[in-house]
């Protein structure tokens, strides 16, 4: 149940993990709209930007490109696609496929800002409780007419809570499954099925339990409101965040040009 | 006598099939260590969801403080605690200090008060260290006691623990014995159900045995019921077989 994977919550008291979730939400957002109009040098200055905070979480380059290494090759296959099929300039030629320069260059462009979403989906996600998320969501939506911002937030909890048991209950059942040899099966459907209804019914038993242990706990919608805890540096962060993306704007005023001319 | 907390009044739950609880009467005090035994399917869990209202009863009824207990269902659960048997599924908070603020959150309580309460909860059940730790990677016996600490956040009147000691290695077992203990000597009223009554029997003020078809057979004193356990289809514990009237290791 506890297996921490690259996208999961990781708690522990970096100043990410600080800073209050709307001013990193804000941050995500913004960001990932700059990097959509990125050039390349923009997307280095970034990737350089957020490295400290990549470092503040204990991971390397190294780390990033071992654990998101079936995503990477997404991205070259990616990359790869527009090299042969933009029109311009060749470089070189394999079998007669042309690879030209103006493809090769709008491919890795393509696939540094993919990978820098990535980097910052990661951060957010590594650092960013569940619960912080939903109260985040419940805040942005509060302003929003004829939308129940409370009820949004107790299914996204519910979602919260429910997915990773669904996830946990699916890994045992599959390791029950393949001691008694059902991994030598030859039949697709045979194995799906054994694998399959074993586990709805568990998460439905799960799930069972679970909203008898919140209502038993007095489970309402009229909760106490969630708490932001800021961790002081808001201020540093949203000025250093909008300074970066003015920067990597300024830096990009060809591809701005080249998406709103 | 004081006036009971709990009545249980000629409770009954059918199943189909005629499996259930039959005809259960029975009354909690302030203050008493009861501890409810019987074989695997008499029915402990279901008569245990009911002390909360989160079953309908077939007939009879309960009553807390003399009033149904739907007639105030919050009220009802924020009285009677409830630890369930599975640890896994009713931990609901991504750390062990958002764990045990979920119920005071439930009721509405300020921000502050949840903080100081959380804080001395976790401190009463010695859980402090783990403040911030998820509670996924706990070990069984520490998430036992999380399960508690929620529940002894707000306040009740009565913990009811549903095999607690499932699953748990001897360290813990005697760990969580020690903090069930504490709590009913600091005047908390308990309610343990368990086929094994070995860990707890000496400790109980007062035991009920369910026989396998759901009825209540016993309701005495722990010590004057050793010998008819077996009977209904509870291991007799290992120090009243061996003949001794307290266990060696409690003496
Ligand atoms: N939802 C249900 N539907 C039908 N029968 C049930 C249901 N829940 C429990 N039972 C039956 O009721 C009896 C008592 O179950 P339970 O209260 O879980 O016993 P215990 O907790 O003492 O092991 C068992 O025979 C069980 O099979
Ligand atoms: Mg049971």
């Amino acid at each position: 149940m506890a297996d921490l994977t690259l996208f999961s919550f990781n708690a522990g008291t970096t100043a990410l993990h600080d800073l209050d979730v709307r001013v990193k939400t804000g941050l995500v957002c913004m960001l990932s709209m700059t990097l959509f109009f990125a050039g390349f040098f923009a997307c280095l200055i970034c990737f350089l930007a957020l490295y400290p905070l990549i470092r503040s979480q204990g991971l390397t380059l190294l780390h990033l490109i071992l654990r998101l290494k079936g995503f990477l090759l997404l991205l070259i296959i990616m990359a790869a696609a527009r090299a042969v099929t933009v029109p311009g300039e060749p470089v070189f030629s394999i079998l007669d496929v042309e690879i030209t320069r103006q493809g090769l260059a709008q491919g890795t462009l393509v696939a540094a800002r993919f990978f820098l979403v990535m980097v910052i989906g990661m951060l957010f996600a590594v650092t960013t409780r569940p619960a912080d998320l939903k109260s985040a969501a419940q805040w942005f939506l509060a302003p929003v007419p004829f939308i129940p911002e409370k009820r949004v937030g107790l299914m996204i909890s519910l979602f919260l809570r429910f997915f990773p048991l669904i996830l946990a209950q699916a890994g045992q059942t599959a390791d029950a499954v393949n001691a008694r040899c059902g991994s030598f099966r030859k039949n697709p459907v045979r194995r799906i099925r054994s694998l399959t209804l074993p586990l709805l019914k568990k998460t439905v038993m799960a799930a069972d339990h679970l909203s008898l242990a919140m209502t038993a706990r007095c489970y309402s919608e009229n909760r106490t409101d969630p708490a932001f805890n800021p961790g002081g540096k808001e201020r540093i962060f949203l000025i250093a965040g909008a300074g970066l993306c003015l920067g990597m704007v300024l830096l990009s005023r060809e591809s701005v040009r080249m998406i709103f001319w | 006598m004081p006036d009971p907390i709990l009545e249980i009044d000629h409770l009954s739950h059918e199943f189909a099939g005629g499996n259930g609880i039959h005809d259960i009467n029975f009354q909690v005090y302030a203050g008493e260590f009861i501890l409810l035994a019987g074989p695997n399917g008499s029915g402990k869990t279901t008569l245990i969801r009911h002390l909360n209202a989160l079953e309908h009863p077939s007939s009879g009824g309960i009553r807390l403080y003399g009033r149904p207990v739907t007639a105030n269902l919050m009220l009802t659960r924020k009285t009677i605690g409830m630890v369930f048997q599975d640890a896994d599924t009713q931990i609901v908070g991504d750390t062990v200090a958002e764990e045990v603020a979920f119920g005071l959150e439930n009721l509405n309580t300020p921000r502050a008060q949840i903080r100081e309460k959380v804080d001395q909860t976790l401190s009463r059940i010695n859980l402090s260290h783990l403040k911030d730790r998820n509670p996924a990677t706990l070990s069984g016996g520490e998430k036992r006691r999380l399960a508690i600490a929620g529940i002894l956040v707000m306040d009740p009147e009565i913990i009811v623990l549903d095999e607690p000691f499932a699953n748990l290695d001897y360290p813990s077992s005697r760990h969580l014995v020690e903090t069930i203990c504490r709590l009913n000597r600091d005047g908390q009223t308990i309610i343990v159900a368990t086929h094994d009554v070995e860990e707890v029997i000496t400790l109980a003020s007062r035991l009920l045995i369910l026989d396998d078809q759901g009825h209540l057979v016993r309701d005495g004193f722990p010590a004057e019921l050793l010998g008819c356990l077996d009977r209904f289809g509870i291991r007799e514990p290992c120090f009243s077989r061996m003949g001794y009237t307290a266990p060696p290791w409690q003496t």
